[in-house]
């Protein structure tokens, strides 16, 4: 009879792939940095992009894989940068600027309105998969406050009404 | 090499040194968290900030003593000045305010950071009085692989945790998570903590949000006694700690020694000591009635070692065959010897099992071991290995006894340990031991071949006896009781002592220093070493082998508080 | 009269283009500077007094100077990170006038003999991103970059590097890690990154604005560019990003040295008239300033002197309908999201401090809390790992020294004395 073998888990992580585009470009990265590390944001930001807006975590098995990088150390970066999400955001992700500047011309009147027009809560993506806002820190457009961004895009000197028309352009 | 003064205190360290490790050669233990001497230098906790004077001049900041490397004979350093002892305890207030206080409950109270360093350099209220503390929801008790269960509340996030997968057993499960207050320790799912290693990140977590499966509410650690050992899992022989109460040891712990396993030992070595309590034990003198040849047997250990003195005398000497085991002492194995060579036999061998090999890390390139035993090397070196056969006979080994139909042939088998390997426990080999004529077995474990034999006979477990192992890499180490042995068990050694002395007076009565003194006049590869000089780490047997497989340098560490 | 000499390509469409840069004179310092001595060049910069525009105000060209000439390889860093609240300069310069950024980092790198030059992006500027990728296309194929910088024979390669969306990365050491591919925690300095930076090797981190500067120092001369501020610690033209309850907020070339009062009416005036307050001198790490101090010189000393930083000049003003505990606990909060968690002052304490700020502004405030703030920051500043530590301290360090009425005055109501202003709609607030 021997002393019970400690029950070993075996490693399950599931690591599909990257497309073939985004092997392609971060192949053409790889020239720029003398470690295959700091291609590592960049190639985040490709596999978001390629995965819909977010990080499941078998993007982050792909990308782990790809550069040969612990797949702890690749979510160590994901989960530190605030432009990773590991969820959903559907299909446009909004980020209002609350910050002092913005919060100083109206910021908190913006929320409001985007939270009318979108009937849902901070984070939440709407029933139909069309977007999601969160607050965010300062965007560098203070003169132009209040502000935000949707997707890549900055929208400035808002009014409420503005912030209104806008989300409901949002496809 | 340059020198540093802390406290008015004036040292002389290795260039490189740094201030945490060159305050302890003085006797100044600045307080930290997240440095380690075996890891990377973070400077993450601030606990160890203190006030340096370079070429007189203060130093507008305190400066973290863990990152402060000493080149030249520039600093003057003090960890008792009034900025050092507020930023303690502004640090300490830090640490505590989002901290549960689960002491009651936390396994890690008594050896406990924050308990220590609060006591020591914190204040003794609270000013966290109308905020919510920090919490993890459902990180209160999760299994972060099969040995190790995280409470992420309790957590300091020093990463001492992290930088031990990464850096030591390089395999990287542990990763530091999310940013800020909400920052993390945990494995990414699908890849759990799953190394040889990974109950030492319990060890170096300075709290109790690393807790060990097998020791989880076990004991209250200030009850433990600690009694300095060698692991018996491997031929390693890992230093540990073996923390016991009351008979029972509860929890072995590494001991530092840089010359064998450094700060480390393995998961499997850590529950060696489980198999003391989980088989049965034989604490009594048993005798079959067949065995005496007159009826029942109503006697001791007097009475029994006459008894199998008169069997071996009875007995054709050269046909009596010696199991030897891989858990015995060097100093067993040499008495078994010498009653070999009293008997004349050359029958004599030690079985051991393999296992997987498993590396120790070190600063010399690490340590593996495969036998899963701790002193195959020791019981071969004082003579327990097959003699000459006479002409046209069979050598009686393990082989043979284990495997074979030898034991039919032997007059006598005597095994030396009933619990010396697997094979101790199957049935298929019991049943041809037993077909020896008369079998004689010692053991501290009633294993099914204990219970088939004809005399069994109780001995201590190695934390009830004194002794040496001799490891993979030829090193011999000692060890020493906890605690003393339960019923009518007696050391080994004080057995075969008595039973010699049966043979040839002059054994009478030794103990097992002299035993060992006099092995050591005996055999080469022990010369010049001496019982009361065996030094601490431990020392490189004089073994051709030995000399080629050692390095020689021998790291200069220090030891970790 | 004060001639624009960073914005001076801003309206100029044209200037965004490699012709139409070098058409308004750009490049000519760059084809100076490879006839010129690494080692002149640093010296000029150094004459010239030029401080880092980042925030450290730290001098350029004695940076540049402790490199190591003996090592290699070696990199340029540009810091265009520009995450501190109040902060969008940087942005300006990227977005009108790419070049004049690739010419200052080229003349750094010849000046220190980089080979690699990495312009360090946050993340959400992906606009700037590209218009300076298209910049620096042009830059190769008109021969600025590659392999034989302007026909010098000198390698340089420069490349725009996106960051993820984190303040701390904006720290040297953080940024560096950031780089490498790693979270962007900081690191322990000694080693500096002149030392140990990128990838192990010297490395120069400089922010936009400081490397802006850089080809006109050469084309004009370090006598002239010391001519511009007010004394020869604190010289040349500084980009002022003003905003908050301004008439006009946005970028301004000055002087460096010229008074808040001039700045605020050249920006003009106070927001709807309204009565000034207090304001931030330099992003949100800087200590307020009460409305007094109005007339104070914006130069990184005399604003020191005063109990503040120019840091980043980037001023955010604020009118009497103002609550100072409400910003103050809006940049603790900000803090508190940013802190990168590794060392345990800045981890707990910006989060204590936002917690007792909340509580402070919604009512259940205590006697004793401005005096435990002030407490928290004394046990932050000086012993966090890295300077976030001291940022987050700066605010909340003047809201209790200069504005403690305020903060009794939640205490005692057990509320907000400051109804929440409405900028939009019915009930636009007071000073409307």
């Amino acid at each position: 009879m021997s002393v019970s073998e400690p029950v070993v888990q075996k490693d399950q992580v599931n690591a599909p792939p990257l497309p073939a585009d985004v092997k392609a470009q971060i192949a053409e990265l790889r020239t720029r940095y003398p470690t295959s590390e700091a291609v590592l944001l960049p190639a985040l930001h490709l596999a978001q992009s390629a995965w819909g807006g977010w990080l499941p975590d078998e993007a982050i098995a792909s990308v782990a894989a790809e550069l040969n990088l612990p797949v702890s150390k690749v979510y160590g970066v994901v989960t530190f940068y605030d432009l990773y999400h590991q969820h959903p955001v559907g299909r446009h992700r909004i980020r209002v600027c609350t910050n002092l500047s913005c919060q100083l011309r109206g910021a908190e009147e913006i929320m409001e309105a985007v939270q009318e027009e979108t009937r849902v809560r901070e984070d939440e993506v709407t029933p139909d998969g069309r977007c999601s806002y969160v607050h965010f820190e300062c965007l560098g457009s203070c003169d132009t406050a209040p502000m935000m961004m949707v997707d890549e895009t900055y929208h400035e000197n808002l009014t409420p009404q503005r912030a209104r028309e806008i989300v409901r352009g949002l496809k | 090499m340059p020198k540093v003064t802390i406290n008015d205190r004036t040292v002389e360290v290795e260039k490189g040194a740094t201030l945490v490790d060159a305050a302890l050669k003085v006797g100044v233990q600045i307080p930290h968290y997240c440095y380690h001497p075996r890891l990377s230098v973070v400077g993450q906790c601030r606990m160890c900030l203190v006030d340096i004077w370079d070429r007189g001049r203060k130093m507008p900041k305190l400066q973290a003593a863990c990152s402060m490397k000493v080149e030249n004979d520039n600093w003057v350093v003090r960890t008792d000045t009034p900025e050092v002892q507020e930023a303690q305890k502004g640090m300490m207030e830090f640490f505590l305010i989002n901290h549960p206080l689960d002491c009651p409950i936390c396994d890690q109270a008594g050896e406990c950071g924050l308990q220590d360093y609060s006591f020591k350099h914190g204040v003794a209220f609270s000013r966290f009085q109308f905020e919510d503390k920090r919490t993890y929801p459902g990180r209160e008790r999760i299994p972060l692989g099969s040995n190790v269960i995280l409470n992420m509340n309790r957590c300091i996030q020093c990463t001492r945790c992290v930088r031990f997968t990464q850096e030591i057993s390089q395999t990287a499960e542990l990763g530091f998570f999310n940013r800020g207050a909400r920052a993390e320790i945990g494995t990414f799912p699908g890849k759990p903590l799953e190394n040889h290693l990974s109950t030492c990140v319990v060890d170096i977590c300075p709290v109790g949000a690393l807790t060990s499966t097998r020791f989880r509410f076990a004991e209250r650690v200030f009850y433990l006694d600690k009694k300095p050992s060698i692991c018996t899992g491997c031929e390693v022989g890992c230093n540990v700690t073996m923390e016991h109460r009351r008979g029972k040891i509860k929890r072995y712990k590494p001991r530092f020694n840089p010359e064998v396993n450094d700060y480390w030992m393995c998961d499997y070595g850590r529950s060696t000591f489980e198999r003391y309590e989980k088989l049965p034990r034989l604490a009594a003198v048993r005798v079959r009635p067949e065995a005496t040849g007159n009826g029942g047997f109503y006697g001791g250990w007097k009475e029994a070692l006459d008894l199998v003195h008169r069997r071996l005398r009875e007995a054709n000497g050269s046909s009596v065959a010696i199991l030897g085991s891989a858990f015995l002492t060097t100093e067993e194995a040499y008495l078994l010897n010498k009653l070999a060579g009293a008997l004349g036999t050359p029958h004599r061998s030690v079985p051991v099992d393999l296992g997987p090999t498993w590396t120790i890390p070190n600063l010399k390139g690490g340590i593996s071991g495969q036998e899963q035993a701790p002193n195959r090397r020791g019981a071969e070196l004082v003579g327990l290995t097959p003699g000459e056969v006479r002409e046209g006979g069979t050598l009686l080994d393990a082989t043979a006894l284990l495997k074979g139909d030898a034991a039919a042939q032997a007059d006598v088998v005597i095994v030396s340990d009933s619990d010396f390997s697997e094979a101790a426990h199957n049935p298929q080999v019991v049943e041809r031991l037993r077909r020896a004529k008369l079998l004689i077995v010692f053991g501290w474990c009633d294993s099914p071949l204990a219970k088939v034999a004809d005399i069994a006979l109780p001995v201590s477990t190695h934390a009830e006896k004194d002794g040496t192992f001799v490891n993979v890499e030829w090193r011999l180490q000692h060890f020493g009781a906890a605690f003393p042995a339960p019923g009518q068990t007696r050391p080994l050694v004080d057995v075969l002592v008595d039973l010699l002395a049966r043979y040839d007076a002059s054994w009478s009565k030794l103990t097992t220093g002299q035993v060992f003194d006099r092995l050591a006049s005996e055999h080469p590869a022990f010369a010049g070493l001496s019982w009361d000089d065996i030094p601490a780490v431990g020392v490189t047997l004089n073994v051709p082998q030995a000399r080629a497989a050692v390095d020689a340098a021998t790291a200069s560490a220090v030891q970790e508080i | 009269m004060f001639e624009p000499v960073l914005t001076r390509n801003v309206g100029n469409p044209d200037a965004l283009t490699l012709k139409g840069y070098k058409k308004a004179g750009g490049y000519e310092a760059l084809a100076k500077a490879i006839k010129m001595e690494p080692d002149g060049i640093i010296e000029e910069v150094k004459k010239s007094g030029l401080r880092g525009r980042g925030g450290a105000g730290f001098s350029a060209g004695l940076k540049w100077s402790f490199i190591p000439k003996d090592k290699k390889p070696k990199y340029l860093v540009c810091n265009a990170d520009e995450s501190e609240p109040g902060t969008f300069k940087d942005r300006l310069l990227m977005e009108y006038d790419p070049h004049q950024l690739i010419e200052g980092c080229a003349i750094c790198c010849w000046a220190v003999q980089a080979n690699t030059c990495y312009i360090y992006i946050r993340g959400e500027y992906t606009k700037s991103a590209e218009i300076l990728e298209r910049a620096l296309k042009e830059a190769y194929e008109g021969g600025i970059l590659g392999k034989s910088m302007m026909g010098s024979g000198f390698e340089l390669n420069m490349y725009v590097h996106r960051g993820a969306g984190a303040y701390i990365c904006g720290e040297e050491t953080g940024m560096l890690e950031s780089l490498e591919g790693k979270r962007g925690q900081p690191r322990v300095k000694p080693p500096f990154p002149a030392v140990v930076g990128a990838f192990g090797a010297p490395t120069v981190i400089n922010n936009v604005e400081t490397l802006c500067n850089v080809p006109h120092i050469i084309t004009r001369g370090a006598d002239w560019f010391k001519g511009i501020g007010t004394d020869e610690r604190n010289t040349g033209p500084k980009l002022y990003a003003i905003s908050g309850h301004v008439e006009r907020p946005g970028t301004y070339e000055h002087p460096i040295g010229i008074t808040f009062r001039e700045m605020l009416e050249k920006a003009g005036g106070m927001y709807k008239g309204g009565n000034l307050k207090a304001f931030i001198p330099g992003g949100a790490s800087a200590p307020i300033l009460p409305a007094d101090q109005i007339d104070i010189k914006m130069d990184f000393d005399t604003v020191a002197k005063a109990g503040s930083m120019l840091g980043s000049a980037a001023v955010i003003v604020m009118d009497d309908t103002t609550c100072m505990v409400r910003s103050v606990a809006r940049l603790a909060k900000f803090f508190n999201h940013e802190s990168c968690g590794q060392c345990t002052p800045c981890r707990e304490g910006t989060n204590w401090m936002e917690l007792i700020l909340k509580r402070l502004e919604h009512g259940e405030g205590t006697e004793a809390d401005g005096e435990k703030l002030l407490s928290i920051c004394q046990h932050i500043a000086g012993n966090s790992l890295c300077a976030l530590g001291d940022a987050a301290v700066g605010p909340v360090k003047s809201l209790v020294e200069r504005f403690m009425p305020e903060i009794e005055q939640h205490v005692r109501e057990r509320r907000c004395p400051f109804p929440e202003r409405r900028y939009f709609g019915k009930n636009v607030g007071n000073g409307a």
